[in-house]
C-alpha cells in the first residue's frame, strides 16, 4: 500500500492522495461498507483473479480504543446538533429561509475540510491505469480535479472496457451513522459553476431506492465543458433531463428522478481520449427555475424502445 | 461444380427454400427504397435464364447486396482459400491470423473488405462465422474502419440469413441461438461505442438474420431511440473532422474558448523557415492570438507597477486531440486598489429634488421569495488580457507575441512581463499566491525585468 502512494507523490507532487482501496492487496480500510453501494452483507466488486475475502465480518472491524473515543465524541456531537438545530428550524435554518429559499448552495469548496465530503476513484479499482486526484485550487476556493485518463483495458481476460475517473460525494450521515438524504424536492434545476478543459463529463445522481436490486440505479446527464480560462457561470441542468441508467446501461423503463431522497452526486469522465484532464468546480447548487415546467424529458407512455 | 451443388441443394431443400423466399418477401416489405439494396440482381433477374435466377435468389439469401459476387473477387477468394488450405495442413488457423496475413501488405479498408469477402465466399454454410466476426471486430481499429457504417453492415452480412430466426413461440420464448445473438449485440455495441448510427440497411440485415424481436434488433432499437436524442446536446459543438491546418485549428479553438463573439483573431506570424547569415535554418512557428475589445480596454487600464504574466501551456481537448494555448494575464487586483464605482455627488447631494431624484436606492425585489442569487463568495481571479496558440511554446515565440500585441496596446511596453512557462501541461489557476509552491516554479519562471526592450525592438 505504501508503494503506490509514494510513487504518485513523486510523479505529480501532490500532498493529498485520496483513493478508495488499493487493489489486489488485503483490504485494510473499514469504511468501504458505507461508501460503496453494497450493503454490509454483500460483496463488493471483485476483480477477476483476485482471491476472495474469506475473513469473517468481525475480523474486518477495527477494535481500537482511540477510535471508540473519537466515535463517541463525533456521534454525540452530531446528536446534540440535531437536537439543538431543531429549535432553530428545519435543518438548522430559520423557518422563513426554509420556506422562501429559491436557491440553495449544496456544495462549495471554501477550505480543506470541504474535500473530505468527496470520494475520488478511477479505473484502478478494476485494474486500469487512470489516476484521478483532488485538491483545492490555488486560492483555496475551488475544487480542482485532475489526473490522467488511460483507456487501456486491464488484461485479465474478462474486462472489456476501461478508462474512467470519478468524483462522488459521500452519503450524508447523521449521528450513529444513520443514513440521511438530501431533500431537493423544492428545486428543479441543478446549477454549477465549473471550468474544464473541453472534455465532456457526466453528472450522476443516485437516489435512495427501496429494493436492493435497484442500488446501482443512477440518473445521469451530460456536462459539457468549453475549456479556456473563463468560468462557465451558468451551467444549469434541469432534473427532468436526467435519465435512468444502471451499471452503465440506459434502461428501457425510464422514470423521473425522485428528488426527496438524494444520496449523492457524482461526476464521471470516460470519453476515451487518453491524456491529462482537469475540472475545476466552484460550487454546486440547486435552484428553482420557474420557466422550466417539464417533468420528464423522455417518453413515459411506452417502453423505450417499444416492445 | 458450384452450379451442381446449388442444384442439389435446391432439390433437397425445396420446401425450405420456398419458405425462405416467402420470408424474404415479407422482409422486403420493410422499406421500399432498400428493396433494391437487398436484391441487387433485381434488374438482371428478368433478363436471365431460370437456372441463373435460382442461383441468384439463393445467393441473395446467403449474402446480400453488399458482397455481390464479381469475377475478380472469386479469383481472389480461390487464391485465399488455397492459401488457407496450405496453412490448415500445418496448424490450426484462427481468424485472427487471416486478418494479420491480410495486414501484411497494408491495413486498409479494401484489404479488410477482401478478407470478409473471402470468408463469405469460402463456405456457403459460413462455418465459424461468430468467431470470424469477433476477430474482425477486434481488428477494425487497426484497419482504420471503425467509423465506417458500411463495414459494419458487411460484417453483419456474414451471418447466414434466415437460420437464426425463431419459427415458433417456444423458440422465441427461449433464447434462440444465443451465441449468435450475443455476437450481433456485440457488433452493435461496438458501433455504439464509436458513436455510429446504424442505418436502414442494418435494420434489414438484422431482421433477416435474427428476426424482428431478437436481442440484436432490440439493441438496434435502443440505439435508434437514444442516439438522436443526445445528438445535439453539446452547446459547444466540435466538428467530427477537425481542420488539418494548424492555423485553422488554432482559430477554431481560440474562438471556442474566448466565449466572446466580438473577440478578434489576429494571425501574428505564419509558419516560415528563415535562413540566417550563417546558413542555419530557423523555423519561425505560427502565432495566432485572440483579444476581445473588453480585454483590450482592461489591459489599457492595467496598473503599470504590477507585472503581467505569460502562462501556459494549458490543454484544451477537442474530441480526441489536445491543443495547448497560452495566456496573458495578471494577478487579481488587491482590494485596496479596486476602484469603487463613484456616483456623481450632484446626484446624491442634499440639493436633490425630493420628488424627482437622480438616483433611487430601492431594492426592487418582486417578492420575498424571489431572490435567485446564490449565497457563495466570489472566486477572486485576475483578469485575462489575451490568449494565443503557437507552434512552439518557447520563450522567444511568446516574446514575439507580446511585442506584436504592443502594436495595439502600447502600454504593454511599460509593464514588466513575467514568463511562467511549464514544460508539461499546466493547471489553469490564478497566480495570486506564488509563495505556495516556490519550489515548483523556481526552475521554470524566468523574470524579464527589461520589458521596455520589447518596445525598442518594435520601433527598430
Amino acid at each position: 500500500m505504501a508503494l503506490p502512494r509514494t510513487t504518485f507523490k513523486t510523479l505529480f507532487g501532490i500532498p493529498r492522495v485520496i483513493y478508495r482501496q488499493p487493489l489486489l492487496f488485503p483490504s485494510t480500510s473499514t469504511s468501504s461498507g458505507i461508501l460503496s453501494t453494497r450493503g454490509a452483507y454483500e460483496r463488493d466488486y471483485r476483480r477477476p483473479g483476485q482471491a476472495p475475502d474469506t475473513r469473517w465480518p468481525w475480523q474486518k472491524i477495527r477494535f481500537d480504543f482511540s477510535k471508540g473515543v473519537e466515535g463517541i465524541r463525533k456521534h454525540f456531537g452530531l446528536l446534540t446538533d440535531e437536537f439543538v438545530n431543531r429549535f432553530t428550524g428545519p435543518e438548522g435554518k430559520p423557518l422563513i429561509n426554509h420556506m422562501l429559499e429559491q436557491t440553495q448552495v449544496q456544495w462549495e469548496f471554501r477550505g480543506p475540510e470541504s474535500l473530505n465530503q468527496w470520494i475520488v476513484s478511477s479505473d484502478q479499482e478494476i485494474g486500469g491505469r487512470s489516476g484521478a486526484y483532488i485538491k483545492l485550487g490555488r486560492n483555496n476556493t475551488t475544487c480542482f480535479l485532475y489526473g490522467m485518463l488511460c483507456s487501456t483495458a486491464p488484461r485479465d481476460g474478462e474486462t472489456r472496457y476501461s478508462g474512467y475517473c470519478t468524483i462522488r460525494s459521500k452519503q450524508p450521515l447523521g449521528s450513529f451513522d444513520r443514513k440521511k438524504h438530501y431533500d431537493w424536492s423544492t428545486f428543479n434545476t441543478l446549477h454549477m459553476r465549473i471550468r474544464g478543459d473541453g472534455r465532456p463529463w457526466m453528472v450522476n445522481i443516485s437516489a435512495e431506492t427501496y429494493f436492493s436490486h435497484q442500488r446501482d440505479d443512477i440518473y445521469s446527464y451530460f456536462l459539457y465543458t468549453r475549456g479556456g480560462p473563463y468560468w462557465q457561470d451558468f451551467v444549469t441542468i434541469p432534473f427532468s433531463k436526467f435519465f435512468l441508467s444502471s451499471r452503465g446501461r440506459i434502461q428501457d423503463d425510464q422514470h423521473a428522478l425522485w428528488l426527496d431522497k438524494v444520496n449523492s452526486i457524482g461526476f464521471t469522465l470516460g470519453d476515451k481520449a487518453d491524456g491529462p484532464f482537469q475540472l475545476e468546480i466552484d460550487f454546486i447548487a440547486l435552484c428553482n427555475d420557474h420557466a422550466h415546467t417539464e417533468e420528464f424529458a423522455y417518453e413515459l407512455y411506452k417502453r423505450n424502445p417499444e416492445v | 461444380m458450384f452450379q451442381i451443388r446449388v442444384c442439389d441443394e435446391i432439390i433437397m431443400n425445396a420446401c425450405r427454400h420456398l419458405l425462405r423466399i416467402q420470408c424474404a418477401e415479407c422482409i422486403s416489405h420493410f422499406l421500399t427504397p432498400v428493396k433494391r439494396g437487398i436484391f441487387p440482381g433485381g434488374p438482371y433477374l428478368h433478363q436471365q435464364t431460370v437456372s441463373l435466377q435460382q442461383s441468384q435468389v439463393l445467393r441473395s439469401f446467403h449474402c446480400s447486396a453488399v458482397c455481390f459476387t464479381r469475377q475478380q473477387d472469386q479469383k481472389e477468394a480461390k487464391e485465399a482459400s488455397e492459401c488457407e488450405t496450405q496453412n490448415k495442413d500445418r496448424t490450426l488457423v484462427t481468424h485472427q491470423d487471416i486478418f494479420e496475413q491480410a495486414a501484411k501488405n497494408s491495413k486498409t479498408k479494401g484489404n479488410f473488405n477482401r478478407v470478409v469477402d473471402v470468408f463469405t465466399k469460402n463456405d456457403i454454410r459460413r462455418r465459424g462465422h461468430v468467431e470470424f466476426i469477433y476477430a474482425a471486430l477486434k481488428q477494425m481499429q487497426d484497419f482504420g474502419v471503425e467509423q465506417d457504417i458500411t463495414v459494419y453492415n458487411k460484417l453483419l452480412d456474414v451471418f447466414p440469413k434466415e437460420v437464426f430466426v425463431p419459427r415458433n413461440f417456444i423458440q422465441r420464448m427461449f433464447n434462440h441461438y444465443p451465441r449468435q445473438q450475443e455476437c450481433g449485440v456485440q457488433l452493435l455495441e461496438q458501433m455504439e461505442n464509436y458513436g455510429i448510427m446504424p442505418n436502414v440497411e442494418t435494420k434489414v440485415l438484422l431482421a433477416q438474420v435474427f428476426g424482428k424481436k431478437s436481442h440484436p434488433m432490440r439493441k438496434y432499437q435502443r440505439i435508434m431511440y437514444w442516439f438522436p436524442k443526445f445528438k445535439h446536446t453539446n452547446p459547444y459543438p466540435i466538428p467530427q473532422v477537425l481542420p488539418s491546418d494548424p492555423i485553422d485549428l488554432a482559430r477554431f479553438s481560440l474562438s471556442r474558448i474566448a466565449s466572446d463573439p466580438d473577440a478578434k483573431i489576429t494571425i501574428y506570424q505564419y509558419q516560415t523557415t528563415d535562413i540566417t547569415e550563417t546558413g542555419e535554418e530557423v523555423l519561425r512557428p505560427y502565432i495566432v492570438g485572440i483579444q476581445s475589445p473588453e480585454q483590450r480596454s482592461l489591459l489599457a487600464k492595467h496598473n503599470h507597477c504590477r507585472p503581467v504574466f505569460v502562462e501556459g501551456p494549458f490543454p484544451l481537448w477537442l474530441r480526441k486531440t489536445c491543443v495547448h494555448y497560452y495566456l496573458l494575464r495578471a494577478d487579481s487586483i488587491p482590494p485596496e486598489e479596486k476602484i469603487k464605482k463613484e456616483y456623481n455627488p450632484e446626484w446624491i447631494g442634499p440639493e436633490q429634488s425630493l420628488f424627482y431624484p437622480h438616483r433611487v436606492e430601492l431594492d426592487l425585489e418582486r417578492d420575498l421569495g424571489d431572490d435567485d442569487s446564490f449565497d457563495v463568495d466570489d472566486v477572486e481571479e485576475g483578469p485575462v488580457y489575451a490568449m494565443c496558440m503557437a507552434g512552439q511554446g518557447d520563450e522567444t515565440t511568446l516574446a514575439q507575441w507580446i511585442s506584436d500585441l504592443q502594436e495595439t496596446c502600447p502600454t504593454l511596453g511599460q509593464i514588466p512581463t513575467v514568463f511562467r512557462l511549464e514544460s508539461g501541461p499546466g493547471e489553469l489557476q490564478t497566480s495570486s499566491d506564488v509563495q505556495q509552491s516556490p519550489e515548483q516554479e523556481f526552475e521554470t519562471v524566468h523574470i524579464i525585468e527589461d520589458a521596455p526592450l520589447y518596445s525598442e525592438r518594435v520601433k527598430l
